[in-house]
């Protein structure tokens, strides 16, 4: 090749369609949702289970709970201790993860797609028949524990979890650290972890996913044959309205005497996942925080040398969720990047997004979806997503011709009933006797200090 | 045959560039990788974190592209991009739609022929903020944030190319000029100490077409300069070294290190089986005796770190509960580690099981295949290396892991750094 013109971007080769794998769906006799995504790369499979058993459905005196009966199946089974459970799976190079979010707990199986077979039977056993020996319990929950003293002395969970409380409603389990507290944690014992898995480790309203070079066929009968005689539907979840905890907006200084930065979060309530305004928000949310190039980032960061980086963004959840910038700071500038950060919401509510700016945030959105699919792992996350909030079949499917729709007018009426600096709640996690006044010389509203526990 | 099969082309440009290409169309994205042969271990005294502070220069634009162009062109193609720094190397990668594959090639080869005519002091002195930033961030404002350098010090002598971190001092970082930028440059990012992979979906009969037409004319440079210090140490540390610390954290931690060959000595692999054994998966041995069974422990972790200059070390720690002491968690750790010398078949097996499903797992991604084969050619010239990965790791027994045990996870190699929580016993 001769006379490359190296002074402008080449022009882009042909263009490759991408379309989301193949999903079919079965359903055992028993109420099971199956889904099975063929993708036939690598010999590879991940299969994972969704139950309803998630921590919204408890109340504040048994916070944590849910996560505790998703960390303590690990413990073992009737059949098998959980050191035994353990090496059953790793001998054949299989690994399970147990998750619990919000929503449900999910134990996911990733092995070689010849080993599928006996690493879906060990699941089943480790989620239909746990044992919940006492020393693997207590154990389980002093590692929660623990965890919750961890959190107390990072800085960045310790400014997530204040700017949660801050956010919600007392009364809204999004209030809370999802791994409940001290005093929720420590009395629970076997038997609470029995009465919890019988009432909600069930299938109905939950789903298997499964994703490799796999038959849906053969994985309907390999899941009736773990899965067959699994029944039942999982008690009914707590009820609850998502309610900001305020509408004024109000700064909370929570003092970590010493620190050389200071953690900021500034949030409100947001939106469910299944509230019409996604397509927009995700559009909005990328060209305001969601990526490299977006406005807080390039200001903050490319331009005022602030921090190493910043991020916005909506977590929509079954019944409501938050809107939230976060990012760490110099001490010395931390007033500065709180100013810097409402200037930009105030500036894209009042202003809207440029149309250039939405049709960038629409080429990233759409073009990434290819690279967020690549693993088996990764589709049956989406899939799974499908299962826990309720989406439609083509959700994925179509998901990126979504984007692409959104309009500038769009993505600034979303902007404007979904971003209000006005209700903000700002969290600054910091050495308050470095950072406190200039914060509140700022005059965005009260300014409580509070110290970590608070 | 073994399980991986992955295909693979090398070739080189007239300027020395080492590029390998491996095709794969199932998905239409492809993944550009570049690993340059400079990392920590190139800097000189007084500029500890110069490496790192300059791969963030290379997104301040260059010749042709402006400061963040990088960025907001990958971007908006629908592609993903970063770099990291490491001791022995600085990898630069995006992973993007296979039209855009062009874009990338553009933008790594105007960055590495000419990205001085881009730089100036404004662009530094932003870049040294985040830098600093992301030091505070990750470091300095985090509980045990300091344990990498004071682990560092005790293991590797100070003129030992890794007696300091990655990240370096906030001093040094002060210290770089426009000048070190330029130099450092001229030095280490030229073809001949690079690599560039090309992994997923693209033309197989103009690829090179195109790479030659981008790289092809970027000036061969100098040779690289040699490493400053001295690589050369013992095998072993030759005594227990410790560095105890009390400090505002939550609870007690121990962090234990031994010296190991280097990455490229035969003996490498066995240690990573080793650590493996100890520390991968819930039914590894210290998972099971010190978190499961002795409840010593909340959390255990371990890593054989692939270093190249002289020595390389192997890695285990362990978090305690509180109010628990921290030598008792040490005594535990000490004794499990060394409990190795009675490694049977079957730790060895599942351990090896395990690393094998997790490599063909992470090769499910183009920008994760594109790294190791950026890698492999760098350190070994030998990029199928990657398709011979499980047979070596099948090839170790747990005789080597017991021999391996003995002679090298003792108490005469041993740096400890114990963390003890400020207010508790």
């Amino acid at each position: 090749m001769t006379g490359l013109d190296r002074s402008r971007p080449p022009d882009e080769g042909e263009i490759r369609n991408f379309a989301f794998p193949e999903v079919e769906r079965r359903t055992l006799a028993t109420g099971l949702d199956v889904r099975v995504a063929r993708v036939s790369r690598l010999p590879v499979v991940s299969a994972s289970v969704f139950m309803r058993a998630g921590e919204s459905a408890l109340g504040e005196t048994s916070a944590g709970l849910a996560v505790l009966a998703g960390s303590a199946l690990e413990g073992g089974t009737a059949r098998r201790s959980g050191t035994d459970l353990a090496e059953a799976l790793e001998r054949i190079g299989a690994r399970l993860a147990f998750s619990t979010g919000w929503e449900g707990t999910s134990v996911s199986l990733s092995c070689l797609a010849e080993r599928l077979e006996a690493g879906l039977a060990l699941l089943a056993e480790a989620v239909l028949e746990p044992d919940f020996p006492e020393a693997e319990v207590a154990r389980s929950r002093d590692q929660q524990l623990a965890g919750i003293r961890q959190r107390l002395k990072d800085p960045a969970s310790l400014a997530a979890d204040a700017a949660a409380r801050r956010t919600f409603a007392a009364a809204v389990p999004y209030a809370r650290r999802l791994q409940g507290t001290e005093a929720s944690v420590t009395p629970l014992g076997r038997s609470h972890l029995h009465g919890w898995a019988d009432a909600c480790f069930r299938p109905e309203r939950g789903g298997l996913v499964l994703a490799g070079d796999v038959d849906a066929d053969e994985m309907e009968r390999l899941a009736d044959t773990c899965f067959g005689g699994w029944t039942g539907a999982p008690s009914a979840a707590h009820g609850f309205a998502v309610e900001p905890g305020t509408r004024e907006r109000r700064i909370w200084v929570v003092d970590r005497p010493g620190s050389v930065q200071s953690e900021i979060r500034v949030s409100h309530v947001g939106v469910s996942r299944s509230d019409p305004d996604v397509f927009p928000l995700t559009v909005l949310n990328t060209l305001l925080g969601g990526a490299f190039t977006s406005r807080l980032n390039l200001n903050l960061r490319e331009r005022s040398g602030f921090t190493y980086g910043v991020r916005s963004h909506f977590a929509m959840r079954g019944r409501g969720g938050s809107f939230e910038v976060q990012t760490a700071v110099g001490t010395d500038v931390t007033a500065a990047a709180v100013r810097e950060i409402l200037a930009e919401l105030d500036g894209l509510v009042s202003g809207g997004p440029t149309p250039d700016e939405v049709e960038a945030a629409r080429d990233y959105i759409a073009g990434i979806f290819p690279l967020r699919l690549e693993s088996v792992g990764q589709v049956a996350d989406l899939v799974l997503e499908q299962v826990v909030y309720g989406l439609e079949d083509d959700y994925h499917a179509r998901y990126r011709d979504r984007i692409r729709s959104v309009t500038p007018e769009a993505a600034w009426d979303a902007a404007r009933r979904h971003v209000r600096p006005g209700e903000a709640q700002i969290v600054v996690v910091g050495d308050a006797t470095a950072m406190a006044r200039p914060v509140e010389a700022l005059a965005l509203g009260p300014v409580e200090v509070v110290g970590p526990g608070d | 045959m073994g399980i991986l099969s992955v295909p693979f082309e090398r070739r080189r440009l007239g300027n020395g560039l080492r590029v390998v290409l491996s095709h794969d169309p199932s998905v239409p994205v492809v993944a550009v990788n570049l690993w340059y042969g400079v990392g920590s271990r190139n800097e000189p005294e007084g500029r500890t974190g110069f490496a790192h502070l300059f791969e963030h220069m290379m997104f301040q634009g260059s010749a042709n592209v402006p400061k963040n162009g990088h960025f907001e062109l990958v971007e908006r193609a629908g592609g993903t991009l970063n770099a990291t720094t490491w001791y022995d190397r600085t990898n630069y990668f995006e992973s993007l739609p296979s039209h855009h594959l062009e874009l990338a090639l553009w933008l790594e080869s105007d960055r590495m022929g000419w990205m001085l005519p881009a730089l100036d002091q404004k662009k530094l002195d932003n870049q040294r903020d985040v830098v600093k930033n992301e030091k505070r961030q990750r470091y300095d404002n985090q509980p045990y944030g300091d344990w990498d350098e004071r682990l560092q010090r005790l293991v590797f002598p100070p003129a030992h190319p890794y007696h300091h971190t990655v990240i370096g001092s906030m001093d040094d970082l002060d210290a770089a000029t426009l000048e070190d930028v330029a130099s450092f440059f001229r030095a280490f990012y030229v073809p001949s100490n690079a690599v560039l992979s090309v992994a997923g979906d693209f033309d197989p009969g103009r690829v090179m077409d195109q790479v030659d037409a981008y790289f092809g004319e970027i000036p061969s440079g100098s040779p690289v300069p040699p490493l400053p210090g001295d690589p050369e140490v013992e095998e072993r540390i030759g005594g227990t070294v410790r560095d105890d610390v009390v400090a505002d954290v939550p609870l007690p931690r121990v962090i234990m290190a031994f010296r190991i060959p280097p990455y490229d000595a035969p003996g490498f692999t066995t240690a990573e089986v080793a650590r493996a054994v100890l520390g991968t998966g819930r039914a590894s041995r210290l998972y099971r005796r010190l978190v499961r069974e002795r409840r010593a422990a909340k959390e255990v972790v371990s890593y054989a770190f692939p270093l190249l200059s002289g020595a390389s070390m192997l890695l285990v720690w362990a978090t305690g509960y509180p109010g628990k002491p921290v030598a008792e968690l040490e005594a535990a750790l000490g004794e499990e580690v060394q409990g190795l010398t009675d490694a049977e078949d079957a730790e060895v097996q599942r351990a090896v099981a395990v690393l094998e499903t997790d490599l063909v797992r992470s090769l499910e991604q183009v920008g994760h295949r594109a790294d190791l084969l950026s890698m492999f050619e760098l350190y070994f010239s030998d990029p199928g290396r990657l398709n011979r990965e499980v047979d070596r790791l099948r090839s170790v027994s747990a005789a080597d892991v017991r021999r391996f045990a003995a002679e090298r996870l003792g108490a005469d190699n041993r740096a400890v750094v114990t963390y003890r929580p400020k207010e508790a016993p």
